[in-house]
């Protein structure tokens, strides 16, 4: 087991740099989730950590050796691709005692480690199946047995979870974590879904076009997203962020379209400038008589609550209510935005107003 | 079962078939004419005397005498004999060579057309043109062949006029030509192999070489396969480049089966005998090829 230490690394093709300097330094047996849309150069640095990429500038440490310079083979990292990577003209088994074989380990150990590997994803009845004959979820387990078996220091994904429909993700996500939490291993996970990083990070980098925009906890990126870009992307559905202008004796903010509201106190950080303001949708309620008016435009029920999109003026904000709410498209209702949770952004830099 | 599908159509299916075959017709006629007819000459002629230059004997029907005239033939047993060598030699040597020429262009070249241009070139020269310069090459008093030897400070060889030396001359310029074509079959093949499968195996702990043997040739194997089909059949005609190069001398030392049919037709103007002897050829093309095809068969479970 090791950290990982990532220390100005650069990336260019050519004099095209895809990776503008990133420091990250991962714990030994942390569960790091690397997250962006895609070309923000996620899978770059995952590949660079294997070792599939050469690092342009700065030191990639694995442990307390700086790998730049190892071949992937040398690196004690296994890692699992979105295609799976597995051979189809060998069987389970073969696949995922390959690594084994490979490093000349002895038939006896290879059949040994590749029945334990088996039994923790429950793939032994599959063994000696070609992967051909396995469906989506299988070949994941597969592959993730190819990667456990070899017992390395650092496991890496590379959105491994991406060809699989909704459901078995959601499976294959709580396999992930529960191997993390049996192994220990650290982890370095690419993935575009948000989703995945939220629930099984245990600390989250955002990527955006070459560096890194935040890098923290679940919890705190979506808490106290450092930008607009985190605001965006962490959470489902997106936070609602809107164009607002903050009064200079902070007693009011005045939405775009003209609608103003009392502010909290917490606003005069931001008296008389102009703003963007980010509210979740779980920090919309429907409000008695008292309230910001608002027309009900869609409305989309879960089950558990239903998200509907409410226009406040000229400004649109999807919010989060109980499934029970009074709810219909065109409808006119009042609400209450709690404004206590709300963000602050520069609308220039789009990074928070501390 | 075909009647089941025939009910199956519908009228406007009916009427595109019966359009489809009108317009195959033309060209069914015409393959006709110029495959299936001479076909059927050829085997019609094997089974008589028609020798041009003796007009007086007629065509006389003579049943299997042309046939067991072949089985006593010294001359045409040599040919198979030589032809077989040539597959031998020249199939195994142009699916290597080819493999590495196809090997080479799969690497990220950053600039690709002179490769891919330097596979092709082989492959788009006629092949005569190709025994004429590999017969230049081993020409004498000028060849380059020699012109090496010399620099080497050895004795020049009589490359085209002693027997060994002109079939090793002759399979070099065959492989050379053929290599070319099995290598872009082979490269097709490659680039079908996802990356992923050898950056896994990189991480793995796989050498080069051992990704090559885990990795690429299993994967390769079907075109690998129709290399060799494809390759097998052109060599069981081999014709021109031993024709441009030696004309399958010293003596008959380097002549193929081809080569004899086509002197004893053309040159001895024996039509029925080089009948008989052209049905062999196509007789042991057809069982070679379809051991080729069985074999395919059972191939598929494989992938």
């Amino acid at each position: 087991m090791a950290g990982i230490e990532i220390a100005s690394v650069v990336k260019a093709y050519g004099s095209v740099p895809v990776i503008h300097g990133i420091d990250l330094s991962v714990r030994d047996g942390e569960f790091v989730v690397l997250v962006g849309p895609s070309g923000c150069g996620k899978s770059t640095l995952l590949r660079m950590i294997a070792g599939l990429e050469s690092v342009t500038d700065g030191t990639i440490r694995i442990g307390d050796r700086v790998v730049n310079d190892l071949p992937p083979r040398d690196r004690d990292i296994a890692m699992v691709f979105q295609d799976y990577a597995l051979y189809p003209h060998r069987t389970v088994a073969e696949n995922v005692g390959f690594g084994l074989r490979m490093r000349g380990v002895d038939a006896a150990t290879i059949a040994r480690k590749v029945n334990e590997a088996a039994e923790i994803l429950q793939i032994t009845h599959l063994l000696d199946r070609k992967p051909g004959q396995l469906s989506g979820g299988q070949r994941q387990r597969v592959a993730m047995g190819r990667a456990i078996v070899r017992d390395p220091k650092v496991f890496l994904f590379d959105e491994p979870l991406s060809n699989l429909d909704a459901q078995l993700r959601a499976e294959m996500r709580v396999e992930i974590k529960k191997l993390h939490q049996r192994f220990g291993t650290t982890i370095i996970y690419v993935t575009h879904d948000q989703v995945e990083a939220m629930t099984l990070a245990d600390r989250i980098a955002i990527l955006k076009a070459g560096h890194v925009e935040q890098f923290a906890t679940p919890d705190e990126v979506y808490r106290q997203p450092r930008s607009t870009f985190v605001a965006r992307f962490i959470g489902s559905p997106s936070m609602n962020i809107v164009p607002a202008r903050i009064a200079s004796d902070a007693a009011t903010v005045t939405l775009a379209g003209g609608t103003a509201i009392a502010a909290p106190a917490a606003f005069a950080r931001a008296g008389g400038r102009d703003v963007l303001l980010g509210l979740r949708a779980e920090h919309l309620h429907l409000a008695g008589a008292e309230g910001v008016p608002a027309r009900t435009v869609i409305v989309e029920p879960l089950g558990s609550d239903t998200l509907a999109l409410m226009q406040i003026g000229t400004v649109e904000m999807t919010g989060r209510f109980p499934p029970s709410a009074p709810l219909r498209a065109g409808g006119e209702v009042t609400l209450r935005l709690d404004l206590d949770k709300a963000h602050l952004f520069d609308p220039e830099t789009g990074l928070a107003i501390a | 079962m075909s009647d089941a599908i025939r009910h199956r159509l519908t009228p406007l299916e009916r009427s595109e078939r019966r359009l489809g075959f009108a317009m195959l017709a033309p060209a069914f006629l015409l393959l006709a004419a110029v495959v299936l007819y001479p076909i059927a000459e050829l085997i019609r002629n094997s089974f008589h005397f028609n020798h041009l230059a003796q007009p007086w004997m007629g065509t006389p029907f003579v049943g299997f005498e042309n046939y067991v005239k072949a089985l006593g033939d010294d001359r045409f047993h040599e040919a198979v004999l030589h032809t077989l060598l040539y597959i031998l030699v020249t199939v195994p040597g142009a699916v290597v060579i080819g493999l590495g020429l196809a090997l080479l262009a799969n690497q990220p070249f950053r600039v690709k057309w002179p490769v891919r241009l330097g596979l092709l070139l082989p492959w788009a020269l006629p092949l005569v043109f190709a025994g004429l310069i590999f017969r230049w090459f081993f020409e004498f008093n000028q060849g380059i062949a020699n012109a090496m030897l010399r620099g080497l400070g050895l004795e020049p060889l009589n490359w085209l006029t002693s027997p060994g030396l002109a079939f090793f001359a002759i399979c070099l310029a065959i492989i050379w030509k053929s290599s070319s074509f099995v290598a872009l079959v082979l490269l097709a093949g490659l680039q079908t192999i996802p990356k992923s499968f050898y950056e896994a195996a990189e991480v793995d702990g796989a050498t080069k070489w051992q990704q090559f043997r885990e990795i690429t040739l299993p994967m390769l194997r079907p075109a690998i396969f129709v290399a060799l089909i494809f390759r097998t059949i052109t060599a069981i005609q081999t014709f021109d480049i031993p024709y441009a190069m030696t004309n399958g001398g010293p003596g008959n030392s380097t002549e193929t089966l081809a080569m004899y049919i086509h002197k004893t037709t053309v040159d001895f103007l024996d039509l029925g005998y080089g009948s008989a002897l052209a049905v062999l050829m196509f007789i042991v093309s057809a069982v070679i090829t379809s051991l080729y095809l069985r074999h395919t068969r059972r191939d598929p479970g494989r992938h």
